[in-house]
């Protein structure tokens, strides 16, 4: 027996209707990807042109300019394995933020779970970031580089991003519920945010002053993680561990502001 | 079996924040300096105190003008609103066909529609693998079935959507004004879709303002009046009473300036009223009498050609006369801006007796744009009378039909 009243459902309900739910979750992200790529010539090789293209600019300007220095790796392969997370990173959080601004109709007619629709989001953009991930590791061994025990880390730190996209992304969706303002500043941010993280630049480039920037941003500890794994460089947990608090962190606050607007979202949005 | 009970339910929207629909930052900043849309503690009582129960094989129908509450009262059984106070026992799924087609999407097949839409209503992968034949049957979309939705007629995107609703078996199941969907051909299907639904021991709560489907489905009803429960009972008692009795506006309503009136950026209604040619307002009308309904509307896109439409039902829910303005000037003229107010005029000796009620509408055509329609805007009383100048004479017994005009006659006598 359901009883509805003021004060909602139960956390119990509440996962058991997620489960209940999940063949819409697979729909949703499905939608997505058909969209994406349904009417584009290239298709799903979009996936690896997005962050391809960057990294040929920040080959080209970036490295001859400012000569990073990025040991035995080349700055191609170096950029090219910060960019395809960050793609990732900030297409995720881009679509799932827009999820209930851009829903309101569904969500003013049908019930269903709500979190399921930035999840979605987030999901479709996992597939982006497993082809571009692919081809990194295709261009790797055709550069000579042999998998390591390393490799393995791999998928537990894109897990990890795709967690920390979606904490975000139901941060800014619930947001941007409430303030359409939020969908303007959001590109600025992610763009500032990328420069803040050491995805096209190594983090020894960063002085010192600004390393508490680095610390606070959780993408900072995944990158940095996942090129260590690829290149085997030591992995630096102290930065991956900071990272992971601060993102849970975020994940809580965005936990809390999702579990406020939720009940009354139709009226809401 | 009781399947839905609801007792004391209460919401309550709050006005500010339903008329901005969202806040912005600015409006943070500049609180303190611009004169507020609505006071902060302004509130709407949208339902007060309902409770009712419907059982299992039962379609229950809920009765009520526009804005009365219904919709707010299905959202909040459908969970879509979280009431104020009160609660809502449910025995069992509940599925909600609130508004079809909802998360249709052009660019998608046919069947990729299907399966999102099934999912987003709730129903589970191996459901709508099951059902996917029995839904393409009934939408009649067949060989359509892989074309991308933005290539479909009006009506077959209408018919994949309310066949996509109508596939899911909840064990109670909320549906909203969908019969206004489709050819007349379809809307039968539909309806015996519905009362199968009933048969199969699954409970229906059916809103709608057509009389006649809601006397053909139900068997009890509810009616709500500004948010409470006035009557509940056997649909005919309840529909009567939902006829008979125009709220405290016998025979006249006014609405509310500003855009909180039915209409949209093009046409407005402000006004309705059954009158006199001496311009009294009328709460009952005698049958030998002629009589006026007036419309008065606001016209604010111009260059439109508007055609408003004024329709009476009977207390059985048969239109008896429907309407529009051919003889004026303005048939088929784009209107300026402004404010309109128009008279059609009944002839005495034209009505059967009984409770009547006034729909008020204005459509514009190519595209067909219905801007209001208002049902059951205002009701008033045909009243009975008797004597030479009537259609019934000195003829004193029951008279049933809908309409009762006074012709002309001749006879040919032969001894």
């Amino acid at each position: 027996m359901t009883v509805i009243d003021q004060s909602g459902i139960s956390l119990a309900q509440k996962i058991a209707e997620y489960r209940r739910y999940r063949t819409l979750f697979v729909f949703l992200a499905l939608r997505d990807i058909t969209l994406r790529y349904r009417q584009t010539l290239l298709g799903v090789v979009w996936a690896v042109v997005q962050p391809i293209l960057p990294m040929l600019i920040f080959t080209v300007i970036f490295a001859r300019v400012l000569r990073p220095e990025t040991g035995p790796v080349p700055y191609s392969l170096f950029a090219l394995s910060g960019l395809v997370p960050w793609t990732f990173f900030a297409s995720a959080i881009n679509a799932s933020g827009n999820t209930f601004a851009a829903n309101h109709n569904l969500l003013n007619k049908v019930y269903f779970p709500r979190a399921i629709l930035p999840g979605a989001a987030v999901a479709a953009c996992v597939v982006d970031l497993i082809v571009g991930e692919v081809f990194l590791l295709i261009l790797l061994l055709w550069r000579g580089y042999r998998p390591t025990l390393e490799w393995l880390w791999l998928p537990v730190i894109f897990l990890l991003t795709a967690c920390l996209a979606l904490a975000v992304g139901v941060a800014l969706a619930s947001l941007m519920a409430l303030y359409r303002d939020v969908k303007h500043v959001t590109p600025f941010l992610v763009q500032l945010w990328m420069y803040a993280t050491p995805v096209v630049y190594p983090i020894q480039l960063l002085s010192p002053k600004f390393r508490w920037a680095v610390d606070l941003n959780p993408m900072a500890g995944v990158v940095e993680a996942g090129r260590s794994c690829w290149f085997g460089t030591p992995v630096n947990w102290t930065l991956l561990a900071v990272s992971a608090l601060s993102g849970i962190l975020i994940a809580g606050a965005a936990a809390l502001l999702f579990h406020h607007l939720e009940t009354d979202l139709a009226e809401r949005v | 079996m009781k399947t839905v009970s609801v007792r004391g339910l209460t919401k309550e929207f709050k006005l500010g924040r339903r008329r901005s629909q969202y806040r912005t930052v600015r409006g943070w900043f500049s609180r303190g300096t611009r004169r507020p849309a609505a006071p902060a503690d302004a509130r709407f009582m949208a339902l007060e105190d309902v409770s009712f129960d419907a059982c299992s094989g039962e379609i229950l129908g809920i009765i009520g003008r526009n804005g009365a509450g219904k919709s707010t009262l299905l959202k909040i059984l459908a969970r879509i609103l979280r009431p104020t106070s009160g609660h809502v026992e449910l025995q069992g799924r509940v599925g909600s066909l609130l508004e079809v087609g909802s998360g249709f999407h052009g660019e998608l097949t046919g069947r990729e529609n299907i399966f999102l839409n099934a999912a987003i209503l709730g129903m589970r992968h191996s459901e709508i693998v099951r059902k996917l034949d029995e839904i393409v049957e009934f939408a009649g979309i067949g060989q359509y079935l892989d074309q991308p939705a933005k290539n479909y007629s009006t009506g077959m995107y209408m018919r994949l959507a309310f066949s996509v609703a109508a596939h899911i078996e909840p064990e109670i199941l909320l549906i909203d004004e969908v019969l206004a969907v489709g050819d007349a051909e379809f809307q039968k299907k539909c309806m015996q879709r519905i009362e199968q639904v009933g048969k199969h021991g699954q409970t229906v709560l059916f809103v709608s303002h057509n009389m006649q489907a809601m006397l053909r489905l139900c068997s009890r009803a509810v009616l709500i009046e500004e948010g409470k429960l006035v009557e509940q009972g056997p649909v005919t008692d309840v529909a009567a009473t939902y006829l008979r009795v125009g709220g405290d506006n016998r025979g006249e309503r006014r609405f509310p300036e500003g855009p909180f009136a039915p209409g949209d950026s093009v046409a407005r209604l402000r006004h309705v009223r059954v009158r006199s040619r001496g311009g009294e307002t009328l709460a009952a009308v005698e049958l030998n009498q002629e009589f006026g309904i007036e419309m008065e509307l606001d016209v604010d896109t111009p260059s439109m050609v508007l055609f408003p439409v004024l329709i009476v039902n009977n207390e059985w829910a048969t239109e008896v006369l429907w309407c529009t303005d051919v003889d004026t000037e303005w048939h088929g003229r784009p209107r300026p801006t402004g404010r309109y107010r128009m008279v059609a005029w009944v002839p005495a000796n034209f009505l059967s007796s009984g409770p009547m009620s006034i729909t008020a509408a204005v459509y514009s055509l190519a595209p067909r744009v219905e801007h209001f329609r208002e049902p059951d805007v205002v009701s008033f009383q045909a009243v009975e009378t008797y004597g030479n100048e009537t259609a019934r004479g000195k003829f004193t017994g029951y008279i049933g039909s809908a309409t009762r005009p006074k012709l002309e006659w001749s006879v040919d006598y032969q001894k």
